[in-house]
C-alpha cells in the first residue's frame, strides 16, 4: 500500500481555564455568581453592549447588568444577564476579549474563565497564563476595594472545592484533521497511547490535593486535583462522566466540526490537566503535550506504551505520592508512572534525533532536557530538588511542615484543608506566591515576558491582529468577536452602519510580521479593514501545513 | 471529601543523586523552604477561620 504524505501543523496552544471564586464574609450563601460577576466587571475588554457593573451597597450586593436581554427564570443573582450574542448562557456569559493581549475572559457556570491568547511556545503559553493571573488579581483587588469591611472575594487557582465539585483547566492544541481522526475516530491504540501518556504525566503536572472526592478510595494526599473526576476514556462531555481524552470537535478555524480534508485544521480540546503555578509544571504540561501530539500527528505511536486500563492507572498513580505504584501495560508487564514516562521520553528523543519536532514544536530540545531532568529527579526521589519546581511536591512539603510544627494537625484538620486551598489563592496570602517571593519557587519564566503579556499579544499568532483591531476600532463599532473572526458595525459616512467581518481562520496567520506593515500604512480604520479583507482574512492554512513522507 | 488519617503515603524525605556541593545547595534550599513556609503558614492560618473559609468555598462543578 502506498503511504501518502502526512500533513503536519505547528503545535499552537491555547487555554480556557476556570478559577474557583467566592465571597468570604457572607455566611450561608452561594456566592460564586456574585464573585465572578464582580471580578468580570473590573476587566477591560470588548465587546460589551452595556458595561458590566455592580453596586455593592453597604451590607448587600446589588445589580449587575450586561448584554441585551433579561434572564427569564427569575433566579438571577445579579439582576439580568445575557451573553454577547444576546441570549442567556450560563456557560458563556459576558465574554470580553482583551485589547491588551488578544485573550478573553468570561463567566462559565459562575466561574471566572480565563482564555489565553494563542501561542506557539510552551514558555509563551506559561507566561501568558501568569499574565492573565496578574490581570485577574488586579480585578480582585479593585473589586475587593469596593466591598464593605469584613468581606472579600477569594480567587483560587485550583480545580476542586473539596465538596465534590470540579472545574476545568483546559488546553487547546492545533492538530490536523487527519491526526484528530486517527486519535478519536479510527485508531484505538492512538487513543490508548495518549490516555496512558496523560495518566502518567501527573507526576509533573499535578497540583496536589488533600483527600479524595467523587467516591474514590480514601487517601490523605494525592498528586492530581482532577484524577478522581475522570470516569471514562473518551467522550465529548466535560461536566459529568469526564473523559481522559475529550472528543469535542470544534476547530475554531473558520469551519464548524469535521471536514474530510486531512490537511484541514482541528483543535484537540484537552480537559485532563490541573491548574498549575510552578513555572516548570506549567512549561512541561504544555511542552511535553506538544511533543506527544506532534508524534501522534506524525503517526509515530508505539502501542507497547499503552496501559491496560489508563483510568484505573490514573487513580492509582494519583493516590500514591511515593510514586511506587505500578500499572499493567496492555502488552504485558508493569511500570510505575515515572518508568512509563521515561519510555515516552525515549520515543520522543528518537523522534528528535530524526529532526521530527523541527518546525512543529518550539524549543523542543529544551523541553526534552527539562522533561528528562525532572524524570531523573522523580526516579531518584529527589524531593528537596523537586519542591521548588513542581506544584504537588511543593504543596506536600508545605503541608508536612505545617503538621510537623503543629502536632495536633492531621490530614483531616480543617486547617490542613484550608492550607491546601490557600496554596493556590490569588490573595497576597497565597502560599505559592509567598514561596515565589521568598525565592524558593524556581522561576523558569522571564519576568519581562510575563509583564509583556499583561499588555501585549503574542506576536506570532492571529492573537496579535485580534488585539490590534480591538485597539484601533471605536468601541461602539465592535459587534462581535470570536477566535476566528471579528465583526464591526462601521459608521463611515453613510446613514446606516455597514457590517464588516474580518475572517481569521488560520491561527498561525495574521501575525505581527504579516499585518503590522499594513496597519502602519493605513490611518483610517475602514481602510485597515479593506486592506485585511483584500489580504485574504487570514485564510491560507495551506501555507502552514507541511507534509512529511 | 474523603480522607485518611496520616497514612504512610508521603514521599521519603531523603534526596537522591546529590553529593558534595549539591548537598550544600539542598541544605540551602531546605532552609529557604522552611523560612518561607513558617511565616506564610502562620499568616495564612491567622488570616481567617479555616472552617468558615472551607464552608464559604462552595463552587459549581464547571467547565
Amino acid at each position: 500500500m502506498n503511504r501518502l504524505p502526512i500533513p503536519r501543523l505547528p503545535k499552537l496552544c491555547g487555554g480556557d481555564i476556570e478559577l474557583g471564586n467566592f465571597v468570604l464574609g457572607l455566611p450561608g450563601r452561594d456566592t460564586g455568581a456574585m464573585a465572578s460577576r464582580a471580578l468580570l466587571a473590573e476587566i477591560d475588554g470588548l465587546p460589551r453592549q452595556q458595561s458590566v457593573h455592580y453596586t455593592p451597597y453597604a451590607g448587600s450586593w446589588s445589580s449587575y447588568t450586561c448584554g441585551r436581554s433579561k434572564r427569564e427564570d427569575g433566579d438571577d443573582p445579579g439582576g439580568g444577564e445575557a451573553n454577547a450574542s444576546g441570549g442567556w448562557s450560563p456557560q458563556d456569559w459576558g465574554r470580553k476579549f482583551l485589547p491588551a493581549n488578544g485573550g478573553c475572559i468570561y463567566i462559565d457556570l459562575d466561574h471566572l474563565e480565563l482564555c489565553l491568547p494563542e501561542t506557539l511556545s510552551a514558555w509563551d503559553h506559561a507566561s501568558a497564563w501568569h499574565a492573565m493571573l496578574r490581570i485577574t488579581r488586579q480585578a480582585m483587588d479593585s473589586a475587593n476595594a469596593r466591598l464593605p469591611e469584613g468581606r472579600s472575594i477569594q480567587v483560587l487557582v485550583n480545580n476542586s472545592d473539596g465538596h465534590g465539585h470540579s472545574y476545568g483547566s483546559h488546553l487547546n492544541f492545533l492538530v490536523t484533521r487527519r491526526a484528530w481522526g486517527n486519535l478519536i475516530r479510527r485508531k484505538p491504540h492512538y487513543l490508548g497511547w495518549l490516555a496512558s501518556f496523560q495518566a502518567s504525566s501527573i507526576v509533573y503536572t499535578g497540583q496536589g490535593k488533600v483527600g479524595s472526592e467523587n467516591g474514590a478510595p480514601e487517601v490523605a494526599f494525592q498528586i492530581s486535583q482532577r484524577a478522581d473526576y475522570f470516569e471514562t476514556l473518551v467522550g465529548t462531555q466535560t461536566t459529568f462522566d469526564r473523559p481522559i481524552v475529550n472528543s469535542r470537535d470544534e476547530a475554531l478555524c473558520g469551519g464548524w466540526r469535521w471536514s474530510n480534508d486531512p490537511d484541514a485544521p482541528a483543535r484537540l480540546h484537552v480537559i485532563f490537566f490541573d491548574n498549575t503555578l510552578a513555572h516548570l509544571s506549567c512549561v512541561l504540561k504544555v511542552g511535553v503535550m506538544q511533543l506527544a501530539l506532534a508524534m501522534i500527528e506524525a503517526e509515530r505511536v508505539d502501542p507497547a506504551l499503552v496501559l491496560d486500563d489508563p483510568l484505573a492507572a490514573l487513580g492509582a498513580f494519583s493516590h500514591d505520592p511515593t510514586l511506587r505504584t505500578r500499572a499493567r501495560l496492555a502488552a504485558g508487564g508493569e511500570m510505575t508512572a515515572v518508568e512509563l514516562q521515561f519510555r515516552f521520553l525515549e520515543e520522543a528523543r528518537r523522534f528528535a534525533a530524526e529532526r521530527g519536532f523541527d518546525g512543529f514544536v518550539a524549543r523542543a530540545p529544551e523541553i526534552l532536557d527539562l522533561w528528562g531532568d525532572t524524570l531523573l529527579r522523580l526516579g531518584a526521589a529527589d524531593w528537596p530538588g523537586l519542591a521548588p519546581k513542581l506544584d504537588w511536591v511543593m504543596k506536600l512539603g508545605i503541608l508536612q511542615r505545617a503538621m510537623s510544627r503543629r502536632p495536633s494537625l492531621t490530614w483531616d484538620s480543617p486547617a490542613i484543608r484550608h492550607l491546601d486551598q490557600l496554596y493556590a489563592s490569588l490573595d497576597p496570602g497565597g502560599l505559592y506566591w509567598a514561596y515565589e517571593q521568598s525565592g524558593f519557587a524556581e522561576r523558569l519564566l522571564d519576568e519581562e515576558r510575563i509583564q509583556h503579556f499583561c499588555s501585549e499579544p503574542p506576536p506570532d499568532t492571529r492573537a496579535w491582529t485580534r488585539a490590534m483591531l480591538l485597539r484601533r476600532a471605536h468601541p461602539e463599532w465592535v459587534d462581535s468577536v470570536d477566535w476566528d473572526s471579528i465583526s464591526f458595525r462601521v459608521r463611515d459616512g453613510g446613514y446606516w452602519p455597514s457590517r464588516r467581518t474580518i475572517a481569521m481562520k488560520n491561527p498561525l496567520g495574521m501575525t505581527q510580521a504579516e499585518v503590522a506593515p499594513l496597519l502602519a500604512a493605513e490611518s483610517r480604520f475602514t481602510d485597515v479593514l479593506e486592506a485585511l479583507e483584500s489580504a485574504g482574512g487570514g485564510a491560507g492554512m495551506e501555507r502552514s501545513v507541511q507534509t512529511v513522507n | 471529601m474523603r480522607q485518611k488519617e496520616r497514612q504512610d503515603n508521603t514521599p521519603p524525605s531523603g534526596g537522591g543523586g546529590e553529593t558534595g556541593g549539591g548537598l550544600d545547595r539542598l541544605r540551602e534550599q531546605a532552609d529557604r523552604f522552611l523560612a518561607a513556609g513558617d511565616e506564610a503558614i502562620n499568616r495564612a492560618l491567622a488570616s481567617s477561620d479555616s472552617e468558615t473559609f472551607l464552608r464559604a468555598n462552595r463552587q459549581q462543578g464547571g467547565e
